[in-house]
């Protein structure tokens, strides 16, 4: 299916949300978000949402997640296995993990002890431990996992997801990206809307300053911006009467959509009616300040998924360790990073689920690769895309499920391999769209999120 | 493992070449598809006076419908300004033109505008989003292309010139081989300038797969030009053959062909001439320089270099393979800018030549010396490509602030991780042989390049410096690709300077000033991207796109379904670009013609006569007026291919004039108005709302050209490449082409129009309707500014003529009752901030940011 025009604007109050009432909803209802276009169905969605923790710079997967004894076992002597170039081309010995396993939960999941909060979630994960990606370069692979192309300029995740669900309020866009500081390799455009419709591109809300831009009125007297307003209006009404056209009309109305955006932002960043426990909860009270702008993300992602956004994107905070790349110093880069996201995380999984959304909402946890199971210097891992975890939750993936698994190093995805256009389709199953008939046309071709792969990935759907 | 097994077995069953296209589907899909064709020939239906109207005219009577009224004049001026110009009509403008509407103000009018500057610098940024114009590589760190920024000037020049389209097509395609280049009044090459475009394609820093890396930029490149120029998806053939189209895998590798046989270099706008006077005088006052050295010293060393034994190269050890050397021909070697001389050099130099104190140095043996050029020339000399069969390669040299690289695959951005070991700067005056492991790279193809001037090497990592160090120089004396580790003998250095050498004799010093003073006689000369041929290859098909499985070969030709058959001989030297130019513009006449003047269509009417601008193909849309478009196309051809004149058919016609009201009569008979029985409504672009907010606040500094201005960065977030300077918040009044073009720093409120990201070609902007637009227009520091200052700029007097002079700005128009109504209500109750307020409001209506 091709669309290139949305739908006119259609006003309407925010859709009442229940836990299990969503499926049941006629689909096309679900629609009449500001201007945001029809929705797309091919079949039943299982989801209707996704928050995308994107963990830029490529977590090392056999420190918090691939368990391996061989590798523990071999730590410092030389890789027995053969090895693909690598970006730095500084391979050394076999690097044993720098935390400890434990198995958790009733479905025994691995995770290691640099997640503890995570690891009392367990039992909801649905871990891919098979994942690979086609790039080794941090820009190209992370347009590969946002667009599925390594290359610039094709629409994000988010963007296509919007573009097909459009948006269930009237009130925000369709894709949210809640800044934690770190923009990654590649830019905003991994957020972009690339050839599709310029509404559909990731909104990039920050954390410090001005959540969105110019969303602050400059008027010190709210009433000089009404003025404006009113008269903005009447002049408006005035050109209406010497002729109309369906352009001005959609100028119009997305005028009064900015308004009530700059009006729903200030109340949906206050966090006021969020009670001191659940805040906590979230780590917003942490003493480490990159945990608290990431539970603030974290929080905010919930909100935003409540009011009825459908694809929420966060980036993480700076821990000073140059995002998830751990080059070198594996074992502090990885302390700090888990103890920025750890907390926030397992809240937003317990969160989400005790107020019903996680089963409607997908969450979608990893980077654009994983490292090397050899070290690179003394202390550090190299680029690998040929096999790392990235795991889901909720949106009707199989909680307390492992899927596939790496070699005995955790180097290459060997059984089940999950490529990134595999999970990119399964992800728009869950939300009711088939991917191969999911397309634009663009420069003479109908294009698709998976370009010409991917398959629906069954066996991780409950 | 048994998974591996069966993903390599798939792997090779699928690795089989795809099915071709058979003659006979591609001669069907030739014959049916319109834009393979000749250019009809119709005779404008009888009717009309004005042909574009005739036609269009023609059309609408056929389905019972007639054209609009004309536009009401102030409409129609403030459509043709923002389309042709990019700007507001200015008060006196509208007043004048209101007071005489005539058909013969409305052709003063448009003739002002073409002959204004302005209408290049509305017209090129046309141009820019078709060669996804940047100023910076993209990808992780966002390096910068040095100079860039020349390019965006040459266009608008260009269209200012009205420089004929099929020149400036051939400029692009191989402006660096024109036999005699255009020129301007100071004798800088033009022609050169234009082959810029082919590097604004993105580029990765330390790919895995420089190989990869090539297929993909080259890729790009064949994608701009084939859509830009040819209105043709060229590119989609990469994998496979066209699977709509009559373009097969083989007529995209036999392009690629081009693009491998030529490089990248910083080229000069003013080229020297080796063989000219000015050059040959200061090459006369360096010899003459080398014989004062001579005479005034005393020790030994110096006349040594005069000796023939010294001069000789040593011999080759067995398995040693000389790449080039000063005993090559110089044809042998390629040369950017002649910066390397007319012929290697012996014996001593100086650098630079400053009377007190001259650097002096001599070099044991003959070099190719870009010192004997003068400080002030930018240099290029390079290999032929070659296999690298041997680990090792050895590059005897000598310098200062200059760089030998090895580009393997066309790759240039040698830089850390991977590919560091890929250059040596040289900062040594003594000649050493520089040692390169090429391991990694065996079987792989390559060329040495020695660049005077490492700044300016596409590598340099310093994004912020725009100006460059001038006294580099560069002494490259042979490249030998060689099994053994250690380099080649060679002769000792000399000493210098000569013992006893304190404070040069006046000679010497009289002959360092001549020779300074010569320096001053060469053309000074900047530089910037360019093409420039290497050594001639044709590329493999591509098995299935994978750059490591060649299939057959595709020798360099134009496209087969447009004629294109013949192949360069295959000794022909270069790339061919020029022979492809030629080709190009002669058998893609009809696809250039109705490209180009599809595109001017829409421009002005929002929407092309073929609506998918930059795909003519099966694809694509069909013509709505396949008549009025080849009849177009043959009219741009038989007026010298002037895009002016192409504009002025199509503002002059009563077609563009009409009014853009919808009609209900037209409701059934032509809902999308494609017959065009009204104008259509379009918003303005990004940078016509920035632009025309710098107008009407009076900010605007018409300056013409020059570096790029940085607008403020985004603070709260951190992101690599991110540049460090920051800017004004009005861009000190420069018109929006004059801001940066930094692929991962666009300007938001740009970005939130719709500048679209410069990847690939864009002939049709996204025109999105987002909050992003009404937050920036009600929130943005800049347009708070620029209304503060408009309504200081407001003339004194009573709160009408005030209101009169701010709707003339921005609406071109007087205010009605209603609105004087309407406004006088804020005014009323504003308070202090009324007329910034009011000014402000005008800003955010609709009709600012639309033309009716």
């Amino acid at each position: 299916m091709t669309r290139t025009d949305p739908l006119p604007p259609t006003r309407r109050d925010f859709l009442a949300r229940t836990s299990r009432g969503l499926a049941a909803l006629p689909f096309a209802s679900l629609a009449l978000g500001a201007d945001r276009g029809a929705l797309l169905r091919h079949h039943a969605p299982r989801a209707r949402a996704v928050i995308f923790l994107y963990m830029d710079g490529g977590p090392s997967c056999q420190d918090l997640f691939d368990h391996k004894p061989r590798l523990i076992a071999e730590n410092g002597k030389p890789f027995g296995l053969p090895k693909e170039p690598t970006q730095f081309r500084d391979e050394g010995n076999t690097l044993g993990p720098c935390a400890t396993f434990q198995q958790h939960g009733s479905s025994g999941q691995w995770i290691s002890d640099l997640l503890p909060h995570l690891a009392t979630q367990a039992d909801r994960l649905c871990v891919v431990r098979s994942m690979r990606a086609d790039f080794s370069e941090h820009t190209n692979a992370n347009y590969f996992l946002h667009t599925g192309h390594g290359l610039q300029g094709r629409p994000s995740l988010g963007a296509w997801v919007g573009h097909g669900l459009g948006c269930d309020t009237t009130q925000l866009p369709a894709f949210v990206v809640l800044n934690g500081g770190l923009v990654p390799p590649g830019g905003i455009d991994n957020f972009h809307s690339g050839f599709l419709p310029a509404h559909v591109q990731g909104s990039v809300f920050q954390m410090r300053g001005d959540a969105v831009a110019n969303i602050t009125p400059r008027e010190a007297d709210p009433a000089r911006q009404r003025r404006k307003q009113t008269l903005v209006q009447a002049l408006d009404a005035l050109q209406v009467e010497r002729g109309d056209d369906p352009a001005l009309a959609a100028a119009r109305s997305n005028h009064e959509l900015a308004f009530r955006m700059q009006a729903a932002v200030p109340e949906l960043v206050g966090l006021a009616g969020e009670s001191p426990t659940l805040q906590q909860l979230y780590g917003l009270e942490d003493e480490y300040e990159p945990t608290r702008i990431f539970g603030r993300q974290c929080l905010l992602a919930r909100r935003l998924v409540e009011r009825g956004v459908r694809f929420v994107e966060l980036t993480c905070p700076n821990t000073g360790h140059d995002r998830w790349d751990q080059h070198s110093n594996l074992r502090d880069g990885l302390r700090d990073n888990c103890r920025a996201v750890d907390r926030p995380i397992a809240a937003l999984l317990a969160d989400l689920a005790a107020r019903g959304l996680l089963d409607e909402t997908i969450v979608l946890w990893g980077g654009e690769f994983g490292r090397t199971p050899f070290s690179q210097g003394s202390s550090g891992r190299d680029h690998n895309p040929f096999g790392f975890t990235m795991w889901l939750a909720g949106g009707g993936f199989r909680a307390g499920h492992s899927h596939g698994a790496t070699d005995d190093y955790g180097y290459k995805a060997v059984v089940d391999p999950v490529t990134i256009h595999d999970l990119h389709a399964t992800i728009l199953w869950q939300l009711g769209i088939d991917h191969e008939r999911f397309t634009f046309r663009f420069g003479g071709r109908d294009l698709r999120l998976t370009d010409v792969y991917g398959t629906v990935q069954k066996s991780l759907l409950a | 493992m048994p998974w591996v097994a069966a993903a390599l077995l798939s792997a090779a069953a699928g690795a089989q070449i795809p099915p071709a296209v058979a003659d006979d589907e591609f001669t069907a899909r030739q014959r049916s598809h319109w834009a393979w064709h000749a250019l009809r020939d119709d005779a404008p239906p009888p009717g009309a006076p004005n042909p574009v109207d005739a036609f269009v005219h023609a059309r609408l009577a056929a389905a019972g419908l007639s054209p609009s009224p004309p536009a009401p004049p102030h409409v129609a001026l403030r459509r043709l300004w923002f389309d042709l110009v990019g700007l507001p009509p200015p008060p006196a403008t509208v007043q004048q033109f209101l007071a005489d509407p005539s058909d013969a103000a409305w052709h003063r009018e448009v003739e002002a505008l073409l002959a204004s500057p302005q209408f290049g610098e509305r017209q090129a940024r046309h141009w820019l989003d078709l060669v996804r114009y940047a100023e910076t590589l993209g990808h992780e760190f966002d390096f910068a292309i040095p100079n860039a920024w020349r390019y965006r000037d040459y266009v608008i020049r260009a269209l200012n010139a009205d420089v004929p389209y099929d020149q400036f097509v051939r400029e692009h395609i191989a402006g660096d081989l024109l036999p005699t280049p255009r020129r301007d009044a100071d004798g800088n090459d033009e022609s050169v300038q234009a082959t810029a475009a082919w590097w604004f394609a993105e580029q990765t820093h330390s790919p895995l797969d420089a190989a990869r890396h090539e297929a993909d930029r080259v890729d790009n490149q064949v994608d701009v030009l084939g859509k830009a120029v040819l209105g043709l998806t060229i590119a989609c053939a990469r994998c496979h053959d066209h699977k709509f189209d009559a373009i097969r895998a083989v007529d995209y590798f036999a392009l690629f062909g081009f693009v491998k046989s030529s490089r990248y270099v910083q080229a000069p706008l003013h080229p020297l001439d080796v063989h000219g006077a000015p050059f040959t005088a200061a090459l006369a006052a360096q010899r003459a320089f080398a014989a004062a050295v001579r005479d005034a010293a005393d020790g030994p060393g110096w006349h040594r270099s005069d000796d023939d034994a010294l001069d000789a190269l040593p011999p080759p050890r067995a398995g040693d393979v000389v790449i080039a050397s000063v005993d090559h021909p110089r044809s042998h070697w390629f040369h950017t800018n002649d910066g390397f001389g007319p012929a290697p050099w012996s014996g001593p130099f100086a650098p630079d030549a400053e009377a007190g104190a001259p650097q002096l140095f001599v070099l044991p043996g003959r070099f190719w010396n870009s010192a004997v050029a003068g400080p002030q020339r930018e240099g290029t000399l390079a290999t032929p490509t070659f296999r690298i069969e041997h680990r090792w390669l050895h590059v005897r040299a000598a310098g200062y602030r200059s760089r030998i690289k090895v580009v393997v695959d066309g790759f240039h951005l040698v830089r850390d991780p991977i590919y560091g070991r890929l250059h040596h700067d040289v900062d040594d005056s003594n000649a050493h042989w520089r040692t390169f492991d090429l391991e990694p790279w065996l079987g792989r193809t390559a060329f040495v390049q020695c660049i005077d001037q490492r700044a300016h090497d596409l590598a340099d990592p310093r994004r912020e410096r725009r100006e460059y160090p001038a006294k580099a120089w560069l002494a490259v004396q042979s490249v030998v690709a060689s099994p053994h580790h250690e380099p080649p003998p060679a002769a000792e250095c000399l000493p210098l300077p000569p013992p006893g050498w304190q404070q040069p004799p006046d000679s010497v010093r009289e002959a360092a000033s001549a020779l300074a003073a010569a320096w001053e006689a060469l053309p000074v000369s900047a530089t910037l991207p360019a093409m420039a041929d290497g050594t001639g290859v044709d590329a493999h098909v591509h098995v299935r796109g994978d750059p490591h499985r060649h299939g057959a070969a595709a020798p360099r030709r134009f496209l087969q379904a447009l004629g294109g058959g013949d192949e360069l001989p295959a000794a022909a030297p270069g790339s061919g670009r020029l022979q492809l130019a030629e080709a190009l513009l002669r058998r893609g006449e009809p696809l250039v013609a109705r490209v180009l003047v599809n595109r001017a269509w829409h421009h002005l009417f929002g929407r092309g006569l073929v609506r998918s601008v930059d795909n003519l193909g099966a694809l694509g849309d069909a013509p709505t007026h396949p008549e009025l478009l080849d009849w177009l196309a043959r009219d741009a051809i038989a007026h010298g291919w002037s895009q002016k004149h192409v504009l002025r058919r199509l503002v002059t016609s009563a077609t563009y004039r009409q009014d853009s009201r919808t009609r209900a009569d037209a409701a059934d008979a032509d809902p999308a108005n494609l017959l065009l029985h009204r104008q259509n409504v379009r918003r303005l672009t990004a940078e016509a709302v920035r632009d025309a907010l710098l107008g009407i606040s009076g900010r605007l500094d018409a300056t013409l050209y020059g570096l790029s201005i940085e607008l403020p960065q985004a603070t709260h977030i951190e992101a690599r490449g991110q540049p460090h300077q920051n800017g004004p918040v009005d861009g000190n009044g420069r018109r929006s082409i004059y801001l940066a073009v930094r692929r991962n720093f666009l300007p938001p409120m740009l970005q939130a129009f719709d500048l679209p990201t410069p990847f690939a070609t864009v002939g049709a902007r996204n025109v999105s309707n987002v909050p992003a637009q009404v937050l920036a227009l009600a929130n943005d520091a800049f347009v708070h500014g620029e209304c503060a200052r408009w309504a200081k700029s407001l003339p004194p007097g009573d709160d009408d003529a005030r209101l009169l002079a701010a709707y003339e700005r921005a609406f071109a128009r007087a205010p009605t009752a209603d609105e004087r109504a309407h406004c006088r209500a804020l005014l009323a109750d504003g308070g202090e901030h009324a007329w910034p307020d009011l000014l402000h409001a005008l800003v955010v209506t609709t009709e600012f940011q639309y033309l009716r």
